[in-house]
């Protein structure tokens, strides 16, 4: 549908020089204020778990992750660099080796978690800057194979993992009859394109590809709240490679595709699934590369699990949750947007021993799968290496669960509690709500 | 008063001061050439609340786990940066308000700041040269800037007691580094000031909006996060 739009690597271009010219071209005032007011002051070091676990290497600090970008703009852009390069460290590229040892730089070692910039005095956005190079070089067709290969999955078929209508639809049914063997009530339904409802429900395609369950927990919730909702038939994934390859025009089609299937269904509200990424391009920066305005309420599931709890619409038991819990930020929800307190305050009445790790909320660590590096499997080996501050943590809070409301963090987390053997499982908020749902009796509302 | 330290502390002085605000308002032209994008969704938050926050994180040391960490090292910013408000007060005062500094406390004071900020500059100096990050990260403009300000801050000790009777090179000294200063800064890293209020402004305004910060301070209530608190421009509704 979309294919053409996705740029492949041109060994005989001229890459260096459209490198250059994107450069130029899309610089934006928040960009151009982060790359020339750093300091080296070198305070971002210690913030950054790459540092943390590589304490040694002095490349793995995010101020000079973000140099190599910004020598570049000192170079050709900033005044002194163009002038006198040598005596601001200015520098440029001048091959397609150069772009791919940049590559390696803000795909393969940086998941763009922002934790940096929270703890820069300048309100330096290193995140802004490393997701701006990454986009320039994915217009190059210089990006990590599997970036490449979901960007195409999702420009061709409008969800990054090419599932196929019939799958979708399929996998929909199988869940809608597994809530409704589980609840023994035939009026279950996970619809479809139904119109004028409150909620269009929007969802990450690992829900349909690899475990489908938190797709029948939210049926059966939303179906003892008494919920009016639907899912799209087209403009149901809520993801967006867009935000990790650094894509704007991915990340406007993709964001558009959801914003008007609401429009199309006349939907009241759009309900992101548990997902980080998910959540921050869907409710915050999908709007801005769509050129889109909000017209209508965009929220997580776990908001609206939250509202369902609030209004009495759903009653729940936490003696269901008994084992330890705790609860895992993801950086695109708490960092990169507005969601901290809400998933607390529904684990703390789904489960009966919750429990804080330390850090937390927007100080917490990446889960070492964000930024899209689940994807990039020659990145795998540092990736590992480095989550030893998150196993660190994660193995300090003594929990059985590591609740997280991100699709990529699940799979961030599995990864770092199987490589460093933790007693530990991922649940997401769903899980546990519906664990602990208490359903009403039969001829009760439902 | 020497010819020579009447022109440089008055003359000289103004037209680097000049031209420092030439260069300045033609970089403010440049910043604004670059576009800002227009904020397109609901907020959940406030950008007004968000953008103070940010401006005023320099004076929250708690705020960042990086400076809550180690406040030894937020010691010597605030030491330093107050030596340089004193030392560039003390280039205004010392031709346009002398007598200010035949106060003795005064004049004390000013030193206690002065040197204070020199000692700070010396650390920082040190752990620049000493950290194997900041050493790999940094470029000559880091070093000469952080060694021009350690001798700004030398000079303007021995200059603030204003007493040309004893001798008048620490004041040559201390306008000649001034005026140079004022030439300099712009093509400098020590023009960070200037791009302070940008950063801070943008990241702020981000983060506000989306109720990521002031931390802690946002209703958590879905009400609040489900309605519209801003209308984005050309809603009809």
């Amino acid at each position: 549908m979309a294919g053409g739009r996705l740029q492949t690597y041109d060994p005989a271009g001229d890459n260096v020089r459209r490198f250059l010219e994107l450069l130029a071209g899309r610089l934006t005032r928040p960009l151009t204020v982060s790359l020339t007011a750093c300091v080296h002051c070198g305070l971002c070091a210690e913030s950054c778990h790459y540092f943390l676990a590589r304490p040694d290497d002095p490349t793995m600090t995010p101020v000079w992750k973000a140099d190599q970008i910004r020598k570049v703009f000192k170079r050709h852009i900033d005044w002194t660099g163009r002038i006198l390069p040598w005596w601001v460290k200015a520098g440029s590229v001048h091959d397609d080796e150069d772009l791919n040892r940049l590559k390696n730089i803000v795909f393969g070692s940086c998941s763009a978690c922002r934790r940096c910039t929270y703890n820069c005095p300048m309100g330096v956005d290193t995140g802004l800057l490393v997701r701006f190079t990454r986009g320039l070089l994915t217009e190059l067709g210089v990006v990590p194979e599997g970036v490449f290969n979901v960007s195409r999955d999702q420009w061709e078929t409008g969800n990054q993992m090419a599932v196929s209508e019939q799958d979708y639809l399929e996998t929909l049914e199988w869940m809608r009859d597994e809530v409704r063997a589980e609840l023994g009530d035939d009026k279950v339904d996970i619809p479809i394109d139904r119109p004028d409802c409150d909620i269009l429900y929007t969802i990450n395609p690992r829900e349909i590809k690899f475990d489908p369950r938190p797709i029948a927990q939210a049926a059966k919730i939303f179906h003892v709240a008494g919920e009016s909702w639907t899912l799209p038939r087209w403009g149901w994934d809520q993801t967006n490679f867009g935000l990790f390859s650094g894509d704007d025009r991915l990340g406007a089609w993709v964001a558009r595709n959801v914003y008007e299937a609401a429009e199309r269904l006349r939907a009241k509200r759009i309900v992101i699934s548990e997902c980080g990424h998910g959540y921050r391009s869907t409710r915050w920066e999908g709007y801005t590369w769509a050129g889109f305005d909000q017209r209508v309420p965009t929220e997580s599931v776990v908001v609206t699990l939250k509202r369902h709890l609030d209004q009495g619409r759903i009653s729940v038991d936490p003696s269901r949750n008994a084992e330890g819990v705790t609860f895992h930020d993801s950086c695109n929800i708490a960092r990169s947007g507005d969601l901290v307190e809400e998933p607390r305050d529904v684990l703390r009445r789904v489960c009966s021993d919750f429990r804080e790790m330390t850090p937390n909320r927007r100080e917490n660590y990446c889960c070492t799968g964000g930024g899209g590096l689940l994807s990039m499997a020659e990145y795998r080996p540092l990736r590992l290496e480095v989550a030893k501050i998150k196993a660190e943590q994660l193995r300090a809070t003594g929990a059985k669960y590591v609740c997280t409301m991100c699709h990529n963090c699940i799979d961030g987390l599995n990864d770092v509690i199987k490589h460093y053997k933790l007693p530990m499982k991922v649940v997401q908020v769903l899980e546990l709500v519906s664990k602990a749902l208490v359903l009403p009796e039969k001829g009760g509302r439902g | 008063m020497s010819d020579m330290l009447r022109l440089i502390e008055n003359e000289v002085q103004l037209a680097a001061l000049a031209f420092l605000g030439l260069v300045y308002i033609v970089r403010l032209i440049w910043i604004f050439r670059f576009a800002s994008r227009k904020e397109r969704t609901f907020a959940a938050g406030s950008q007004g609340a968000g953008i103070r926050r940010s401006l005023a994180n320099i004076a929250m040391p708690w705020a960042m786990e990086s400076t809550r960490k180690d406040p030894w090292l937020y010691a010597q910013f605030v030491v330093f940066h107050l030596g340089v408000a004193a030392a560039i007060a003390a280039t205004f005062i010392i031709p346009y308000a002398p007598h200010v500094f035949e106060i003795r406390a005064v004049v004390l004071l000013f030193q206690a700041v002065i040197g204070a900020a020199f000692l700070a500059g010396v650390l920082r100096l040190v752990r620049r040269l000493v950290n194997p990050v900041l050493r790999l990260i940094s470029s000559a403009d880091d070093y000469v800037s952080l060694v021009l300000m350690i001798l700004f801050f030398a000079a303007g000790f021995l200059a603030v007691p204003n007493d040309i009777d004893r001798a008048e090179w620490p004041l040559i000294a201390f306008f000649g580094l001034t005026a140079f200063f004022l030439v300099y800064v712009p093509f400098s890293k020590i023009s960070h000031y200037l791009y302070y209020p940008f950063t801070r402004f943008y990241l702020g305004r981000t983060l506000g909006h989306r109720g990521a910060i002031p931390q802690g301070t946002r209703p958590m209530s879905p009400g609040k996060d489900n309605e519209r608190t801003s209308r984005p421009k050309g809603d009809p509704r």
